[in-house]
């Protein structure tokens, strides 16, 4: 099983080569002549004020955790799809009551307006 | 003269033979990238009744390579108040991935690099990967418009994999492995009938709108949108380390429209019966979907934040749910053909 | 040493250094990049032990979910390191017998002889997927604890929402499904309207 794997770790080094490469050889063949201007934060015309890391709306944070929540389910369904044929209408019933239980948690975060964007 | 070979070089001979095969994946992989940019323009082009680019070389084919000169030479700069680690990092993680997960796409029977289990699993895990170069490149920067680009580009991202990730789900209740080349195996049959579009057509169209999300195309470009943030997360970003953004969202759509024909449209398999499988259908197939990408860029207007967001979470997540119960209430049935 | 051997030192020396790193990194997004490495050599480590499904996983939840959640707040807080350093001191001793506890109980577990797997791994075949056997395993013989999950999920989401919600008060926004639904008759009314003179008394 691992020899099956090792080109996907070859490729997986080889496609930080071909991101590391050319911004190396960029670096060296392109010229470097920074100056105040060149260097500042892009702004409409005027120097910049504050930071430009500020906080942001709590909304956010809501859908990186609903996301966090919706992938764990996704993880719990492939193995689930790939042997369904197998486990029948047992294995298929157990995951009906798993989603109709997330299906209470979708339709709360519905009704309670989480999904709106304002 | 391969065993020749072999035999010359021993140990090392695998790791070698592999880098080659990983060679001929990539490399035709980046001449498409660029050649894509080309005929993304003389399509845009021609729809807007405009001849696109035609001055360097016969009609503009010289074109991509031209610009590829250009950004080469250009100045890299790094803005004053960046992180300057992460904001080199950041375009190398937005290429990475999109590269990586061409190691288990099959390209005919034989032809596939890692013939692994979890083929479908890694590519899944793989995209997932890519919102780390735009979130880093945002706040690396510190610039607002490219911060404010990133977290839109983020939560859009994050929202339509899910969506991707159900009608994966999908696909594998139908084919019953997470092996690409098995997928593919089990549309065989009927030709175009036995292809995995007709059972599972919602979720063709939740797999490939969410792609094009997913890629951050139009009309689900808010990341950029020229108009407000001028050009989103990589406002800050020029010369080679622009071209690699640039790369890994057009190295992405490809991949997209490869997997688009592998799980739905019968990978290499011909559509009808009395024409032999070939990888030239696997290319036709992948070209229609990329043509698809670019029509949609010049057809649809932007979309607004709330309605991207309200597509993703409130249309695409109920839809693929449902389709989720339907497939497999059909497949306890003797209805079901696939 | 075969390629095997080389390939978890590889990955067990990144995932130290990450796991150090992302303790002694002092800007907090760099801490949470080196995390995204220990998670990755994890995976690989893994890998290695054969447990596919696992190792995915691992880079398709926590590297590409839960990391992005912690950037996200790591990024957006405005953290000030040196009232985190204050306490450093303080909390060491109990940091410190933390450490200490779960260093026993990792020599206890590895060095007994009943709980240590002292047979060297069962290699399997290039085709045998370790997916299928979870898959067979998990909606039938653990469908209890498997359900007990969705009920985990689901107080989370709930318990995310109540802590995040915030309603803004006077927010305009449209229903998108009223927009599509809207008929001509709903919005345009044609007035019938008699011409007062007639074209050729105008051009007169």
């Amino acid at each position: 099983m691992l020899e099956n794997y090792f080109p996907v770790l070859l490729f997986i080094c080889v496609g930080l080569a071909v991101g590391v490469v050319p911004m190396v050889l960029g670096k060296l063949a392109a010229p470097n002549r920074p100056d105040d201007a060149k260097l500042s934060p892009y702004e409409c015309g005027f120097e910049a004020f504050e930071d430009a890391r500020m906080k942001f709306d709590v909304r956010y944070y809501l859908v990186a955790i609903l996301f966090i929540l919706f992938d764990l389910e996704i993880a719990f369904l492939f193995p689930w799809a790939v042997v369904l044929k197998e486990i029948g209408m047992f294995g298929f019933v157990s995951m009906m009551i798993f989603l109709a239980i997330l299906v209470v948690g979708f339709v709360y975060e519905w009704m309670k307006g989480a999904l709106e964007w304002e | 003269m391969i065993e020749t070979l072999q035999n010359l070089l021993g140990v090392a001979w695998t790791p070698l033979w592999t880098l080659v095969k990983i060679v001929l994946i990539v490399a035709p992989l980046m001449v498409g990238v660029a050649y894509l940019t080309y005929v993304e323009r003389k399509v845009i082009g021609y729809m807007q009744v405009r001849i696109g680019p035609n001055r360097v070389g016969y009609y503009g084919l010289l074109q991509p390579l031209a610009d590829g000169m250009k950004l080469f030479f250009k100045e890299i700069i790094i803005p004053a108040g960046s992180n300057k680690f992460l904001f080199v990092l950041a375009p190398v993680l937005c290429l990475m991935p999109a590269l990586a997960a061409w190691a288990v796409v099959p390209f005919n029977a034989e032809l596939v690099l890692a013939n692994v289990n979890a083929g479908l699993l890694y590519i899944l895990a793989m995209t997932s990967l890519g919102v780390y170069g735009v979130i880093l490149a945002g706040w690396a920067s510190n610039s607002k418009y490219a911060f404010l680009g990133s977290l839109r580009s983020a939560a859009q991202i994050v929202s339509y994999e899910i969506a991707m990730g159900f009608a994966l789900v999908c696909v594998l209740m139908a084919s019953g492995s997470l092996n690409l080349g098995d997928i593919v195996n089990g549309q065989k049959g009927a030709g175009l009938l036995s292809w995995y579009i007709i059972p599972l057509f919602p979720m063709f169209l939740v797999y490939l709108i969410s792609g094009v999300a997913e890629t951050n195309r139009a009309p689900f470009d808010l990341a950029e949108g020229e108009s407000e943030i001028v050009a989103g997360f990589h406002v800050e970003y020029s010369g080679m380390a622009f071209a690699l953004f640039f790369l890994g969202e057009y190295a992405n759509m490809i991949l997209i429209a490869f997997l688009t024909a592998i799980m739905f449209m019968g990978g290499w398999l011909s559509p009808v019966t009395f024409l032999p499988d070939s990888i030239v259908w696997l290319l036709a197939k992948a070209s229609f979907v990329l043509f698809l990408f670019l029509w949609f860029r010049a057809t649809f207007p932007r979309y607004r934040y709330d309605q991207l967001m309200r597509l993703g979470w409130k249309v695409f997540i109920p839809i693929s749910l449902i389709w989720v119960v339907v497939v497999g209430l059909w497949m306890q049935t003797p209805l079901w053909l696939w | 040493m075969n390629v095997e051997s080389l390939v978890f030192y590889v990955f067990a020396a990144l995932m130290i250094f990450a796991g150090l790193r992302v303790i002694t990194a002092r800007n907090p997004v760099h801490s949470a990049m080196f995390l995204v490495l220990a998670f990755c050599s994890a995976s690989g480590i893994w890998m290695l032990l054969e447990a596919e499904f696992l190792s995915i996983t691992l880079v398709l939840v926590y590297v590409g979910a839960v990391m992005v959640l912690f950037l996200f707040v790591v990024m957006m807080l405005d953290i000030n390191l040196d009232q985190l350093r204050e306490g450093f001191w303080r909390w060491f001793p109990f940091g410190a017998a933390l450490a200490l506890v779960m260093v026993g109980e990792m020599v206890y577990v590895l060095g007994n002889r009943k709980t240590a797997a002292t047979e060297g791994l069962v290699r399997h075949a290039a085709d045998y997927s370790n997916i299928k056997e979870l898959g067979r395993l998990i909606y039938t013989d653990y469908v209890y604890p498997f359900e007990i999950a969705a009920v985990v999920l689901l107080v989370a989401m709930v318990a995310a929402i109540a802590l995040t919600l915030r309603r803004r008060i006077g927010v305009k926004s449209q229903n998108p499904g009223k927009q599509v639904l809207v008929k001509k008759a709903d919005r345009l009314r044609i007035v019938p309207v008699a011409a007062e003179k007639s074209g050729s008394d105008r051009a007169a």
